[in-house]
């Protein structure tokens, strides 16, 4: 399995060509991003703020931007239930349902941790929520593959 | 290792008791969620997509099956971006435990072809339409 170096939150990965001629200088700023890491687990920042600045360095800015993905996720939901009720009610209206489960469940992300910047300390059911998620949406989009070859349309709906 | 066990890795149970490692700066572990997220919602998107072209765009004229060609894969599609995200985020927090280098992921790569394959199947449909 190829890998890719292990960039920092907000940063991609370096391309091929400049890899050999960086090697040195990645290699530096690795060294110094793990130890800047070492060090906010302590401290909940980095060492070097310049470089992650104040969005990146402070954790519960990052836990507040995770709460926000979640709230639009619930919202992407409450929008294909919208879609879905067009075409079929009931399944419109499970999918509408689900939209308020998912926000609930981005709030556990953020009850879980003290204001500040300090370290939050991590939802226990991280996994379990994500999985939820995935099996939810892989559910919705088999019951709209269903709804899509077996419901009746409402053809000119967007014209 | 045999796909059983493979399978067994990514259960939430698995991942939860995975002790190898240290816990990572939880800035790393919020940006993977949220890139899980992210992905989720690109799921989400193509399901409206698929589900919006086959049930309420008019019919092509000329290609009776023209809707159905190009909801359903998109549709299909998001399912399947639905699980592989989540397979991402256990790799991604699997390397991150350890230190070690992201995995490679060929999930951007697999969604730009398909859109652009799609692309491309909507604009002959759509030329077709138009000639007849």
């Amino acid at each position: 399995m190829t890998t890719r170096p292990n960039p920092p939150p907000g940063e991609g990965a370096r391309p091929g060509p400049d890899q050999g001629r960086d090697q040195g200088r990645d290699q530096g700023r690795d060294q110094g991003r793990d130890q800047g890491r070492d060090q906010g687990r302590d401290q909940g920042h980095s060492q070097d703020p310049a470089r992650d600045g104040p969005e990146e360095s402070i954790a519960g800015l990052a836990q507040e931007r995770t709460s926000l993905a979640w709230t639009r996720t619930a919202i992407a939901f409450a929008a294909l239930g919208g879609v879905v009720l067009k075409a079929n009610v009931v399944t419109g209206l499970i999918i509408v349902a689900v939209a308020p489960v998912i926000w609930h469940l981005g709030r556990v992300t953020l009850g879980t941790a003290p204001a500040g910047d300090r370290l939050p300390a991590m939802p226990v059911a991280g996994a379990t929520r994500l999985f939820i998620i995935a099996v939810t949406i892989a559910g919705v989009a088999l019951l709209c593959l269903i709804v899509a070859i077996f419901g009746k349309s409402v053809p000119g709906a967007l014209r | 290792m045999s796909w059983s066990n493979r399978l067994a890795l990514l259960l939430p149970g698995a991942v939860a008791n995975d002790t190898g490692g240290t816990e990572p700066d939880p800035r790393f572990t919020f940006a993977n969620e949220r890139t899980f997220l992210a992905w989720s919602r690109t799921a989400l998107a193509l399901v409206v997509a698929g589900l919006a072209i086959v049930q309420l765009l008019p019919p092509f004229p000329g290609v009776p099956f023209g809707r159905h060609l190009l909801g359903v894969p998109l549709i299909a599609l998001g399912a399947v971006l639905a699980v592989v995200a989540y397979t991402e985020w256990v790799r991604n927090q699997h390397a991150l435990r350890r230190g070690e280098p992201m995995p490679k992921s060929n999930v951007p790569w697999i969604l730009a072809a398909t859109i652009t394959g799609m692309a491309i199947i909507s604009a002959i449909v759509l030329l077709i339409s138009a000639v007849r």
